[in-house]
């Protein structure tokens, strides 16, 4: 059979840009935590004005941006039904090799960071390996990377914080720079966010990142390199936490053991609270921004506010699990509250 | 035993039993009894009701006409616990045991006997030792199942079920995994349990191993009974041709194209499930693959696509032979699958229908910056909506909201625009209408006389008979007979299809 030449050609129907938005798999609970977002805003607004000085909101976003980095790279996973735990000791490795080089190794920052890389990429390969060759469950997989990465970490300078580089270019480039009002992590997440979200829209690896985590093994039977694919995400993963220990070790002009400590969940929590669907298959990046949006809000917000950590986490804590459920009653699996309770329909009577 | 029976009350009596799946009356006007001390065999083909009516027995399905009585007592409400509490025992196809478990935790799985809150681990031991010692099973009860051969973990099944004291045990094919000393000692078992007045509803596709054990036969066809027969004033030949007078109720689009060159050829191929299979294929032909479930043929199916490791064997394709050592190879040289389980296999039923038929078309769809070129999918993608006549409102519904026909139609329309050669259609009709197999088969008849080469794998007989040029049939991973459309008839089949190797008489 030739192809498009035995049958007459249908007009293809003419594709309403919009109506493709709102058709994309997860926009509804986009939809709804972006308005969730924009309500907690206005709450933390009337709170306390300063909440939305121009000050406040350049720092807002330049606190956003790492997790929103992360939480990218954890939605390329997630989105194959995969989990990486090992992305907050990879920032953690990415900050101390990068510091450790610039100080103690004295190299240009340049060198630094193309080593950072290829160590970090070279443990997203590892991880993308033990998973889609030899088949281990993610969750395996990665938490014994993420402790071997975090021993990495501490290994480099010897079980001890670096001392402060001295390359004031290297902080300002990856922190502290300010362009056209933003600062650099900003400008760099925005990067990123638009090269990761062309790549899963767009992209053929991202047609097949869905394919995979919706169903492995049609994906397999429809001619899909499944490795090669599932492997992809991994790499993607490490990536992004490497970038952001870089962004940590400007931030505080050293490399700390414990950089990154607890960010892979994290990263979980702004891509479930986006709608990346933890089961795989279903997300969209623009989610992921939302969902670190949220997490920035109401870190930064409550503090405005006075609130006590402790109470920021069990806020958040709150937020993660409520913007599933409502995405659940939203997707017409109204909570059958009897059936989470437990509690047993009398049987009913056989016709 | 057979002389008795007429003074004996039954311990099951099933009368006028009647069950509806959507789209399939799977039981009509059933009956079915067995008495104490006696082995019934319950005999039909692939989708005759037999498993069925067994699972209404054990309360797992409700039957929607008729009635049933368990020793003397209406069985009403029913399900598995109550089934058990009527003396109803059923071992299923599969082994349900869990297999981290002991012996002994798996016979009282569910019902633990405890001491003072604690379990009374010893009291059980010594009990399941009794249970396997009374079945004389030689078997420890601390063992751990999964350690077992298949055989000894069927005993434990049986031996679970005993210790429940049932009077009725249901034993859904029990031989299609044993050894022939296996299935000699579960004979022996079989006996013991008739001298102590059990009932045994045998379901078995092993006509040859009856002999040893049945008294009486029962024979479905198309959810109807047939006749119901002592075992010794019949035999196998009556049997077969109870079993397959299948009416040919469908009509079947015939086309009819030369039979052109050797396309395919596979030769001494072995993989899991598959030992030393050879055949040709050629252009312009459907070569039907007939057999009973677990045959072999979708493990055929899956070797030759590259989703299953070959164990040996060539795949020769026009002249050339093949390294096919994943789907992905397989698609490259023009071998293409409908695979058996659309949902597992074939779709990803939470992505649109465009993107299911992209993602087998990434290849040709591509436009600069290895993005996905839209405008050429969305045509693609109506192309095989409007070739198959999907019924959609549009190429952005997703794959779960179609109905089984228009799935597969999907399936299948994922490969229309590429040049394949082959098409494997592993069981292409399964749970779809009428009208939209009829389509199927059209578009296997087009593909005929464009001179490609179709493998249609189907457990429904009069669907083999009437597509296929050539039908061949399987049997434990070996292929037991090949006939051609004209001399190919529903008992030849059926009896290549039941050609064990080994026959435990």
């Amino acid at each position: 059979m030739e192809p498009a030449r035995a049958f007459t050609t249908p007009s293809p129907r003419r594709d309403n840009p919009l109506r493709r938005v709102f058709a994309a798999r997860g926009m509804g609970q986009v939809i709804s935590v972006s308005a969730a977002l924009a309500l907690m805003f206005v709450a933390f607004a009337l709170f306390n004005r300063n909440f939305v000085s121009r000050r406040n909101l350049t720092e807002l976003l330049r606190q956003v941006s790492p997790i929103l980095i992360i939480g990218i790279g954890q939605s390329y996973v997630l989105i194959t039904a995969g989990i990486d735990l090992s992305i907050g000791s990879v920032v953690g490795m990415s900050s101390m090799l990068s510091a450790t080089l610039m100080t103690k190794a004295g190299l240009p920052p340049a060198a630094a960071i193309l080593i950072t890389l290829t160590s970090c990429l070279a443990l997203g390969c590892l991880n993308g390996a033990l998973v889609s060759r030899a088949k281990l469950p993610p969750f395996i997989a990665t938490l014994g990377t993420m402790i071997i990465a975090r021993g990495v970490a501490q290994w480099v300078n010897n079980n001890r914080n670096t001392d402060g580089i001295s390359s004031q270019a290297f902080r300002n480039m990856f922190y502290y720079d300010k362009f056209l009002g933003l600062f650099a992590p900003v400008w760099i997440a925005l990067v990123l966010f638009l090269i990761f979200n062309f790549m899963l829209s767009r992209m053929k690896i991202g047609r097949r990142l869905y394919a995979i985590g919706s169903n492995y093994e049609a994906a397999k039977f429809s001619g899909v390199n499944v490795a090669q694919t599932e492997m992809a995400a991994y790499v993607v993963s490490a990536f992004n936490a490497c970038v952001v220990g870089l962004i940590l070790t400007a931030m505080s002009g050293m490399g700390a053991m414990d950089a990154g400590n607890g960010y892979e969940l994290n990263a979980v929590a702004a891509s479930v609270i986006g709608g990346v669907s933890t089961m795989g298959g279903q997300g969209l990046l623009f989610g992921t921004v939302i969902g670190s949006c949220i997490w920035g809000v109401l870190n930064n917000g409550l503090q405005f506010a006075g609130a006590p950590q402790a109470l920021k986490n069990i806020v958040i804590g709150v937020v993660v699990i409520v913007s599933v459920l409502i995405d659940r009653v939203a997707r017409g699996n109204i909570l059958d509250l009897r059936k989470l309770f437990g509690i047993r329909r009398k049987p009913q009577p056989t016709a | 035993m057979h002389t008795s029976r007429s003074s004996q009350t039954p311990l099951v009596r099933m009368s006028g039993i009647c069950k509806t799946f959507p789209g399939v009356q799977a039981l009509d006007d059933v009956s079915f009894d067995l008495y104490p001390g006696e082995v019934h065999a319950l005999l039909g083909e692939n989708g005759a009701g037999k498993s069925t009516l067994m699972k209404i027995l054990g309360g797992i399905y409700a039957q929607d006409a008729g009635e049933f009585t368990v020793a003397n007592r209406r069985a009403e409400h029913m399900s598995p616990k109550r089934a058990q509490e009527l003396g109803v025992a059923v071992i299923h196809q599969e082994l349900n045991l869990c297999p981290h478990l002991t012996v002994a935790e798996n016979i009282f799985l569910g019902r633990e006997q405890t001491k003072f809150g604690a379990l009374a681990q010893r009291r059980m031991n010594a009990e399941a030792a009794q249970i396997l010692t009374d079945l004389r099973i030689d078997i420890s009860p601390d063992a751990i199942v999964s350690k077992l051969p298949v055989g000894g973990q069927q005993m434990v099944e049986i031996a679970k079920a005993l210790s429940a004291h049932c009077k009725v045990l249901v034993m859904d094919e029990p031989t299609s995994a044993l050894t022939s000393r296996e299935v000699d000692e579960l004979n022996r078992m079989i006996r013991d349990l008739q001298s102590v007045g059990c009932g045994i509803a045998y379901i078995s596709h092993r006509l040859e191993e009856l002999a040893a054990i049945a008294d009486r036969v029962t024979i479905l066809r198309d959810g109807r009974h047939i006749a119901t027969m002592n075992y010794r004033d019949t035999n196998i030949h009556q049997i077969i041709s109870f079993m397959v007078g299948r009416e040919i109720t469908e009509k079947f689009p015939t086309v009819t194209a030369p039979r052109g060159q050797e396309l395919l050829r596979v030769e001494h191929l072995a993989s899991r499930a598959v030992h030393d299979v050879s055949f040709s294929l050629y252009k312009g032909e459907i070569l039907g693959f007939a057999g009973l479930m677990g045959a072999g043929r979708t493990e055929l199916m899956r070797a030759i696509f590259g989703a299953d490791a070959m164990l040996s064997g060539d795949i020769i394709l026009e002249g050339k032979s093949l390294r096919i050592n994943s789907p992905r190879d397989a698609i490259r040289h023009g071998i293409v699958c409908v695979p058996e389980d659309r949902k597992k296999e074939g779709l990803c039923i939470n992505l649109p229908i465009h993107e299911n038929v992209g993602l087998a078309n990434l290849d040709r769809l591509t436009a600069p910056l290895s993005t996905i070129d839209r405008a050429a999918e969305r045509l693609t993608t109506q192309r095989a909506i409007d070739e198959l006549k999907i019924k959609t409102p549009s190429q952005n519904q997703y794959a779960r909201n179609l109905s089984g026909g228009n799935q597969q139609k999907v399936v299948v329309g994922k490969w229309l625009v590429r040049d394949a050669k082959v098409f494997l259609f592993d069981e292409p009709t399964r749970g779809i209408d009428v009208a939209a197999k009829v389509e199927i088969y059209n578009l296997m008849n087009r593909m005929k006389s464009q001179g490609l080469g179709v493998l249609f794998v189907t457990s429904e007989m009069p669907e083999a008979l009437g597509m296929a040029d050539r039908i061949l049939v399987m049997c434990e991973g070996c292929i037991t007979g090949e006939f051609t459309r004209e001399t190919a008839t529903q008992e030849k089949i059926l009896e290549a299809a039941t050609r064990f190797a080994r026959v435990a008489i």
